[in-house]
């Protein structure tokens, strides 16, 4: 072992680390410094010229890979029709959608046009942030013929989280929040959100709801403080610190009450949906909740929830929003995402997406604009033994607050209940 | 030097790019939108990003202290058991190709509350909570056994003939068992057990599935706490990610310095 280094070999041996240093910094602003001139994206004329600059593309979809039956119907239906428009579709999946948003931003960091990411199928919050950063390309969709068959006034689809679409992202497909109970465990079932709590007050350890930021825990808390304040119209979609001082500390305050009654006496919280519906499916809670009832079809069929498993519906109504597909201002193959985005707008891939068999997905369509032909295939869908209609479910359905009312929520439950 | 020059200017340029851009991040110089500006806002909240520290440093110590032993032990009993030995060091270098989250996976559903250890007892009330508490029990079990293996493989790989030898030296002299144990097998052990110590320090330190598995959703280590910034919606976390990433260099960076001045004083003393 060299005890006595002499100065020389100490330098020579920083020699390639300050070489090092240097190229990492000229590496680094050459990114940043191109970064900033991303504004000029391909523009088209026509629909026609969408599609035919679409041939021989490929394009990559990225989506939360963790839904089964989504993964098919892609892959099996949504696929291959794009193929017939000489568009090659590739599923990536990824465990968030917040992913998907983070390789786009990191690209654009790394001032690369070509982006890997050319559709995402994006959610309200992943939406949001992509509009601050400027991540999405905009004012494409009313390009889409398919639109068209879309109500141009339904709220669901002009807002997504109090931020408007703007034409930045083209709908799939909607989706309502959704309570379920065993049926072999909860004899009278509670009707309401507050009567929910009750009963998880008088049934210690058998409740409990995935800790936010998870996405599905982050919309129970949202559901209590709507519940505490008397309904959703008492609260002000927009945020501000005011509003979020007068609702939200009400909501907190009744989930750190019935903590105690919780699983583990809420001195922990199940981490997403799925360690909630481990226990749901273990018998440790009597509970479940979900944004996408359409998988409980296929989750049921597949054991992975007991067959005692009944949708609760509740009198209030719960909320509900539409997913979308967003293409980043960097894709590679913009025109070939637009293609496949209005392929799966059209009614025969919608009312396919809505059939429990393949996925069980709502419809964003206006019926009432389709054909009859094209209506009739909606009509003959067959129902799920277990998920009611859109209609039923949605019934006194409202929407999403604004997207800020989300990270503050998710924030001050974090630092009180959270804490166990 | 010179040989291994290709290799060091490799690591240091991805190494040292990636810290550079962490450490440019963290003080909001590089910002995912708007302008570049020097902030220590992320640096800020010190109480939840030192409680993280501490989270992290608790399980790495523990982690590292139960591996040590048990990995000693596989490998003493590997070396003086004759064929049982050699049968429980396959055992165990076959559990070192699993991967980590596989390796937590399996131990959520050996442990869980309704796991296969509960029912297999026939679910007792008393039976303890060992997945998601605030003790990272599960967590500290899933690296205790993944990690032991590696410790036996180690020490093993480096001891085993002059061990053999020395011990059977040792063993026609007249030494005990445990004489053998206490003058032959621990000082030449003592190198291999710091180093790979070490090395299962820095990385529980820095894992992220087990505790993300296995772990309460409060507090956080650094490597759950960094990955949940990261990929928030609130594209202003993402200086504080960094600032949590860069955290657990430092203190890896740390861990390796007094480890290093450990081997040194012991490589002195041999």
């Amino acid at each position: 072992m060299i005890r006595h280094t002499s100065r020389t070999p100490r330098l020579r041996r920083l020699g390639p680390l300050a070489g090092a240093g240097v190229a990492t910094l000229l590496l680094t602003s050459c990114a940043s410094g191109s970064s900033g001139s991303s504004a000029e994206t391909q523009e088209f004329e026509d629909f026609d010229a969408v599609l035919e600059a679409a041939e021989g593309q490929t394009v990559d979809l990225w989506m939360y890979g963790g839904d089964e039956q989504g993964n098919a119907y892609v892959d099996e239906h949504l696929a291959p029709a794009a193929e017939e428009l000489g568009v090659t579709l590739r599923r990536v999946p990824v465990t968030d959608t917040a992913d998907a948003l983070n390789r786009v931003l990191d690209e654009r960091q790394a001032g690369r046009e070509d982006g890997s990411v050319d559709l995402v199928w994006v959610n309200g919050p992943t939406f949001s942030t992509g509009q601050q950063a400027e991540a999405w390309r905009c004012g494409w969709t009313e390009m889409l013929p398919n639109m068209a068959l879309t109500h141009p006034q339904d709220p669901l689809l002009t807002d997504d989280f109090g931020t408007p679409v703007d034409g930045c992202e083209s709908p799939w497909h909607k989706a309502q929040f959704t309570y379920f109970y065993n049926s072999e465990t909860v004899e009278e079932p509670p009707s309401t959100l507050p009567e929910l709590l009750d009963w998880a007050g008088e049934n210690p350890g058998r409740f409990t709801y995935p800790g936010p930021p998870d996405f599905t825990g982050s919309v129970f808390l949202r559901e209590v403080m709507i519940s505490q304040a008397g309904g959703a119209e008492e609260i002000p979609l927009q945020y501000s610190e005011e509003n979020f001082e007068e609702f939200a500390p009400a909501a907190i305050q009744t989930l750190e009450e019935l903590a105690p009654s919780l699983w583990r006496e809420g001195s922990t919280y199940p981490r997403d949906e799925q360690a909630l519906n481990e226990l749901f499916t273990d018998g440790e809670v009597d509970y479940g909740m979900t944004y996408g009832p359409a998988r409980l079809t296929e989750l049921l069929d597949s054991g992975a929830l007991p067959e005692s498993t009944r949708v609760l519906p509740l009198e209030e109504g719960t909320v509900g929003n539409a997913s979308f597909l967003a293409i980043p201002v960097n894709a590679a193959d913009t025109a070939g995402a637009m293609a496949v985005a209005n392929l799966a707008l059209s009614p025969e891939q919608q009312a396919l997406k809505a059939n429990p068999d393949v996925w069980g997905q709502f419809t964003v369509l206006d019926l009432t604009r389709l054909d009859s032909a094209d209506q009739t295939q909606f009509e003959e869908l067959p129902s799920s033994p277990v998920v009611p209609s859109y209609e039923e479910l949605s019934e006194n359905a409202h929407s999403e607050l604004d997207f800020d009312w989300v990270p503050a929520l998710d924030e001050a439950w974090r630092e009180s209940v959270g804490r166990g | 030097m010179l040989t291994a020059a290709p290799a060091v200017i490799l690591v240091l340029l991805v190494l040292g790019a990636a810290l550079i851009m962490v450490g440019l991040q963290s003080l909001g110089l590089m910002p995912v939108f708007g302008e570049p500006q020097l902030s220590l806002n992320a640096w800020a909240d010190s109480t939840s990003l030192l409680e993280s520290a501490g989270v992290s440093v608790y399980i790495a110590t523990l982690s590292t202290v139960l591996s040590a032993g048990l990995g000693l032990l596989i490998a003493v009993y590997a070396l003086t058991a004759g064929r049982g030995g050699r049968l429980v060091a396959a055992v165990s270098a076959a559990t070192i190709p699993i991967p980590h989250l596989v390796a937590s996976g399996a131990i959520g559903l050996l442990l869980a509350d309704a796991g296969f250890l509960a029912r297999l007892f026939g679910m007792p009330e008393g039976f303890p909570q060992l997945v998601a508490t605030q003790w990272w029990t599960a967590v500290i079990l899933e690296f205790a056994w993944k990690e032991s293996a590696f410790v036996a493989l180690v020490i093993l790989g480096s001891i085993s003939r002059s061990a053999m030898a020395l011990s059977e030296t040792a063993s026609t002299l007249g030494a005990s068992a445990w004489q053998r144990f206490c003058h032959v097998i621990l000082p030449l052990a003592r190198l291999p057990l710091v180093v790979s110590g070490l090395v299962v320090f820095v990385y529980t330190l820095g894992s992220y599935e087990s505790p993300w598995l296995l772990g309460p959703l409060a507090p956080e280590p650094l490597s759950v706490r960094a990955v949940r910034l990261f990929g928030s919606t609130q594209l202003s976390a993402r200086p504080e990610a960094m600032a949590t990433a860069l955290t657990s260099v430092v203190i890896a960076v740390l861990a390796i310095a007094v480890g290093l001045l450990l081997v040194r004083r012991s490589g002195d003393r041999s």
